[in-house]
C-alpha cells in the first residue's frame, strides 16, 4: 500500500503511552536491585564534604544555619541530600538553628525528616536529636528576600520573637536562651550557613550574605549549572547536585575523602551511609540510558526516513 | 535604635510607643492605630483620580529608597555595639538607625507578604464559592477543594495549637486526633500529591526529547552533543568505567588522563558551560537591574489603569 | 501511641493519590480532576495554617499585643505601631473592587519597592565575584611542561590551563556579545561572535538540559519508589503475610 508507513516513519512517531510505560517500568524494574552504584565524586561535592566534616572547617559541637527551602515537590533529591546532611551534623553534634523562606510547607517537611533520621538513630541506640538542646525551629518566613537581607545585617533581632518549646517544658522560650542560639548574634558567629533548597533561593542568599560567612549549598539538578557557577567564584564552597550529589555525598561517607596536598577528611564507615542516593542511583542510570536510546532512536529514524526519500 | 518597633537591643522602658501585654491599655492603642490605619484607607478610597499615580509612587519610592541609603551610606563601626557605646555624631547616628531598620524592614515586608499571599487564597475561595453558588460547570469539583482547604486549614491549627499547649513531645506520645487529622491530610495526601504532580514532568520530558530533539541543525547537534556529555557524566558506573580504561593507558600521563570522562566533562563545564551560563546570569542582572530601577522610580506601570 | 494500622492507611492514601494524578497520563478525566481539586485544597488549606501559625502570630501579633510573663519568659510589651500593617494589607485585597483596585497596587507596590532598591547591593554582591572570578590569567608562568601535570607546582600558570583560560574568556564575551549586541550590525567581528556566542551558549544549554532531565527523572523514580517500595514491598506484603 503507498500510504503504509515504514520503519523509519514508524520508529520517529512511537505513542507517547508507549514510553510513558516504558519509563515507569525501568525505573520501578530498577529500584528492586540493590546495588552499590560505584561513583566518581566531582570537585564540588568534595568541598562541600571537607566543608561538613573537617573539624577546621566545622569544629565539632558548634551551631549551624540549616535554611531548608524544600518540599515534597522535589523529595527525590532534596530528601535525599537533608538526609546524608542531617546523618553528618548528628554525628558530628553539630547543633542546628532550622528556619524556611521558600514554601509555607517547608519547615514541617525538615522536621519530618528530622524525626526519620532520629527513629534511625535510636534503632541503632544512639542519641537522639533534641529539639531545643540540639537544634531550634525558626519556622516560616514569607520574603525570602527581606529575611535573607535581615540575617546578613543582625541575625538575632532578624529572628527575634521566634519561640521554641524545650523537652518536658510546656511553656515555649525564646529560641537564643536555648544551647543552640546561646552564643549566636550574627551571622559571622557560625562557621558555615547551608541551604537545602529546591528553589531558587541559594542565589537570593548569595546575593544577600555577600561572603559574611562560608555558604554551602545542596541544590537540585535544575539550579546545579547555575550554582556551579558561584562555586566557580568561590561564592559557594561546597556544593552538591541532585541525586547524583546524593549519591556522592553518601560516597564519601562511606569512604572518607583523600586529595593531594590536602588533609584527609574521615569516614564514617560501618554506619547507615548509603540511603536514598544510592536507592534510586541504578534507577537514574536505566532512566538515562532510556532517554538516550529515545533520543538516538528518533534521530537515526529521521535520518534513514530522509535517505530513503 | 527604633524605639517604637521593639528593635533596640535590650526591651525599652515602657513609653508611648507601647504598652503592658494584656492590659487594656495596650488593647486600645492597638484599637486605635487600626482604626487611623482603617481611616487612611478611608482617605485613599476618597483620594482625586489625578492622586492616584503619585501616591502609589510615593510608597513605592520610599519603600525602595530605605535599601538604596542601606547600600550607599557609611557602614556603622559594628551594629552589635550596645546603644550606650557607640560613637556620636550624625553620620554615625543614621548609620546605626538604618542598620536597625533593617530588621523591622525585613519584619515589614514578612508580615506584608503574609497578607498578600493571603489574597491567593481568598481568590481561590471567592471563585470556587462562585461557583458552586451558581452551579456552575465542574462545582462539584469546587466543593470538593473548598472541603479539603477546610479540612486542612482546621486539622492544621487544631493540631498547632495543642502542639503549643501541650508540647511537640508530648502530642508525638499521644496522637489525639488532630494529630491523625493533620498528618494524614499533611503528609499522607498533600505532600504526596505535591511529589507525583511534580515527577510528571519526566513523562513529557522524555516523550518531547524524543520527539523533537533532531539535529537539524548546528545549533541542535551541539545542544545534543552537550547534553549527551552531561548525562553520560551523571551516571557514576559510566564514569568509573571510562576513567578505569583510560587509567590503565596510562595513570601517571597527564596527556591521557585528560581523556578520562570526568576531565572532558570538568572541561566543558568550567571552560565552556559556566562562562556561557555567567553570561546568560549577567545579562538577566543588568535587566533586573534596569527593570528595579524603572520600578523605583514609577518609570514602569505597575498594572491596573 | 500512633495506631498500629494507622501507617499503612496513611501508605494506601497516598498510593491512591498517586494514581488519582498519574491518570492524566492516560487522559484528562473526571478521577484526575477529582485530585486535582483536592490537592488545590489541601495546598490553600496549609498555606491559611502556616501563614498565622509559622509566619504572622510571631512575627506580627506577638510584637504587636507583646506576652505576659510565664515560666522562664520575661514580660514583653506590646508595640501598637505593628497593627498599622493591617490596613495596609488589607489595601491588597482591594484589587478585587472595580473602583477602588488601584489601592491594592500599594501594599504590591511597596513589596516591589523594596525589591527594586535592593537591586544595587544584590547586582554587585552577586556579580563583583563572579567578574573577579573570570579574570583569569592569559599568560603562563613556566613552559616546564606544556600539559598541567598531575600534581602541579603550586602558583604556576601552565600553557594548557592557558587556553582554557582563554576559551573560558572568549565563551564568556561572545555569549555576553549575544545578548548585548542583539540588534542588528554590519561588522563581521560582532557578526562573527554573536554566531559564536549563540553556537557555545547551546553548550550551556545542552548541560542545564542534562541537569534538568536528571532531576525530573529523580522526582519520578521517586514515586515509583513510594508505590512499589514503600507501600508493596514495605507495607503491603508483610501485611498480608508476605516476607
Amino acid at each position: 500500500m503507498a500510504n503504509e508507513k515504514t520503519i523509519w516513519e514508524k520508529l520517529q512517531a512511537i505513542d507517547r503511552r508507549v514510553l510513558y510505560t516504558l519509563l515507569m517500568v525501568i525505573a520501578t524494574v530498577s529500584l528492586f536491585f540493590k546495588v552499590n552504584v560505584p561513583t566518581k565524586p566531582g570537585q564540588p561535592t568534595k568541598d562541600l564534604y571537607r566543608l561538613l566534616v573537617d573539624d577546621e572547617a566545622l569544629p565539632e559541637g558548634s551551631t549551624v544555619i540549616l535554611q531548608s527551602d524544600w518540599t515534597q515537590s522535589t523529595r527525590g533529591e532534596s530528601a535525599g541530600q537533608m538526609e546524608a546532611l542531617l546523618r553528618i551534623l548528628m554525628r558530628r553534634n553539630i547543633k542546628f538553628a532550622l528556619l524556611s523562606v521558600a514554601d509555607p510547607q517547608a519547615p514541617l517537611v525538615a522536621r519530618n525528616v528530622i524525626r526519620a533520621i532520629n527513629l534511625e538513630r535510636k534503632a541503632k541506640n544512639q542519641r537522639e536529636y533534641q529539639v531545643w538542646e540540639d537544634y531550634v525551629n525558626l519556622g516560616y518566613f514569607p520574603n525570602a528576600e527581606g529575611t535573607s537581607n535581615a540575617i546578613a545585617a543582625n541575625f538575632k533581632t532578624a529572628v527575634a520573637g521566634r519561640k521554641e518549646t524545650p523537652p518536658g517544658s510546656a511553656t515555649p522560650l525564646d529560641v537564643f536562651q536555648s544551647p543552640v542560639l546561646s552564643k549566636v548574634s550574627k551571622v559571622e558567629d557560625v562557621p558555615v550557613y547551608i541551604n537545602v533548597t529546591g528553589s531558587k533561593t541559594s542565589n537570593i542568599l548569595i546575593e544577600r550574605l555577600g561572603g559574611r560567612v562560608p555558604f554551602a549549598a545542596l541544590v537540585t539538578g535544575v539550579m546545579g549549572p547555575e550554582t556551579l557557577n558561584y562555586y566557580q567564584s568561590g561564592q559557594v564552597k561546597g556544593v552538591a547536585i541532585g541525586l547524583n550529589g546524593v549519591a556522592e555525598m553518601e560516597s564519601l561517607m562511606e569512604k572518607g575523602l583523600v586529595e593531594t596536598g590536602k588533609p584527609e577528611v574521615k569516614s564514617f564507615a560501618g554506619e547507615t551511609n548509603y540511603g536514598r542516593g544510592m536507592a534510586y542511583y541504578l534507577a537514574l542510570h536505566t532512566c538515562l540510558v532510556l532517554m538516550i536510546v529515545a533520543v538516538v532512536v528518533g534521530n537515526v529514524a529521521m535520518v534513514a526516513a530522509r535517505k530513503k526519500k | 535604635m527604633i524605639p517604637w518597633l521593639a528593635q533596640a537591643p535590650a526591651a525599652p522602658a515602657l513609653n508611648m510607643w507601647n504598652a503592658p501585654a494584656g492590659t487594656p491599655e495596650i488593647w486600645m492603642k492597638v484599637g486605635i492605630a487600626m482604626l487611623a490605619g482603617f481611616g487612611l484607607l478611608a482617605a485613599l478610597i476618597a483620594a482625586p483620580t489625578r492622586l492616584r499615580r503619585p501616591i502609589s509612587g510615593a510608597f513605592i519610592f520610599l519603600a525602595g529608597l530605605f535599601w538604596v541609603l542601606v547600600f550607599l551610606f557609611p557602614k556603622p563601626i559594628d551594629s552589635q555595639t550596645p546603644h550606650e557605646q557607640r560613637p556620636r555624631g550624625f553620620v554615625q547616628d543614621v548609620s546605626f538607625w538604618l542598620a536597625d531598620a533593617i530588621p523591622v524592614v525585613s519584619n515589614f515586608s514578612n508580615i506584608l507578604t503574609a497578607f498578600i499571599l493571603g489574597l491567593g487564597v481568598f481568590s481561590l475561595v471567592r471563585i470556587h464559592l462562585m461557583r458552586v453558588a451558581k452551579k456552575q460547570n465542574d462545582w462539584p469539583f469546587s466543593v470538593v477543594l473548598l472541603v479539603s482547604m477546610v479540612a486542612m486549614a482546621t486539622f492544621g491549627y487544631w493540631d498547632w495549637k495543642t502542639r503549643l499547649d501541650l508540647g511537640g513531645a508530648k502530642v508525638d506520645e499521644a496522637w489525639p486526633l488532630a494529630a491523625y487529622g493533620k498528618d494524614l491530610l499533611f503528609d499522607g495526601m498533600l505532600q504526596v500529591m505535591e511529589a507525583a504532580m511534580f515527577s510528571l514532568i519526566a513523562f513529557f520530558i522524555l516523550s518531547a526529547a524524543y520527539r523533537a530533539f533532531r539535529i537539524r541543525s548546528v545549533e541542535a547537534t551541539i545542544l545534543l552533543c552537550a547534553a549527551l556529555i552531561a548525562m553520560l557524566n551523571l551516571m557514576g558506573a559510566v564514569v568509573v568505567t571510562w576513567d578505569g580504561m583510560i587509567e590503565s593507558f596510562g595513570k601517571d600521563n597527564a596527556f591521557v588522563m585528560n581523556f578520562t570522562l570526568s576531565s572532558v566533562a570538568g572541561f566543558i563545564r568550567d571552560n565552556l558551560q559556566t562562562p556561557g551560563i555567567r553570561a546568560i546570569d549577567f545579562g538577566i542582572g543588568l535587566g533586573a537591574l534596569a527593570m528595579g530601577l524603572r520600578l523605583w522610580l514609577s518609570l514602569e506601570r505597575v498594572g491596573g489603569n | 501511641m500512633q495506631s498500629e494500622s494507622y501507617p499503612i492507611i496513611k501508605l494506601f492514601v497516598g498510593v491512591a493519590c498517586t494514581v488519582g494524578l498519574y491518570s492524566v497520563l492516560y487522559r484528562e478525566t473526571k478521577f484526575y480532576r477529582f485530585f486535582e481539586h483536592m490537592f488545590l485544597g489541601l495546598a490553600a488549606g496549609w498555606a491559611m495554617f502556616a501563614l498565622w501559625g509559622e509566619t504572622l502570630k510571631s512575627t506580627w501579633w506577638d510584637r504587636m499585643v507583646g506576652s505576659v510573663a510565664d515560666e522562664g519568659n520575661p514580660a514583653v510589651p506590646g508595640y501598637w505601631a505593628w497593627a498599622l500593617l493591617l490596613p495596609i494589607g488589607v489595601m491588597a485585597y482591594f484589587v478585587v473592587s472595580k473602583k477602588h483596585n488601584w489601592i491594592s497596587r500599594i501594599p504590591i507596590g511597596i513589596i516591589l519597592g523594596l525589591w527594586s532598591g535592593q537591586q544595587v547591593q544584590v547586582w554587585f554582591t552577586r556579580y563583583g565575584p563572579q567578574m573577579q572570578s573570570s579574570m583569569k590569567p592569559l599568560f603562563p608562568t613556566t613552559w616546564s611542561e606544556f600539559i598541567t601535570p598531575l600534581q602541579p607546582e603550586a602558583g604556576a600558570v601552565y600553557p594548557a590551563q592557558v587556553i582554557g583560560n582563554l576559551i573560558f574568556l572568549l565563551t564568556l564575551l561572545s555569549a555576553m556579545s549575544y545578548f548585548l549586541f542583539s540588534f542588528e550590525t554590519k561588522s563581521k567581528l560582532f557578526n562573527g561572535m554573536t554566531t559564536w556566542g549563540r553556537w557555545l551558549l547551546m553548550i550551556g544549554f545542552g548541560a542545564i538540559f542534562g541537569s534538568t532531565v536528571m532531576t525530573r527523572f529523580t522526582l519520578m523514580i521517586d514515586r515509583m519508589y513510594f508505590v512499589f517500595i514503600e507501600f508493596f514491598q514495605q507495607g503491603l506484603i508483610p501485611l498480608i503475610g508476605g516476607r
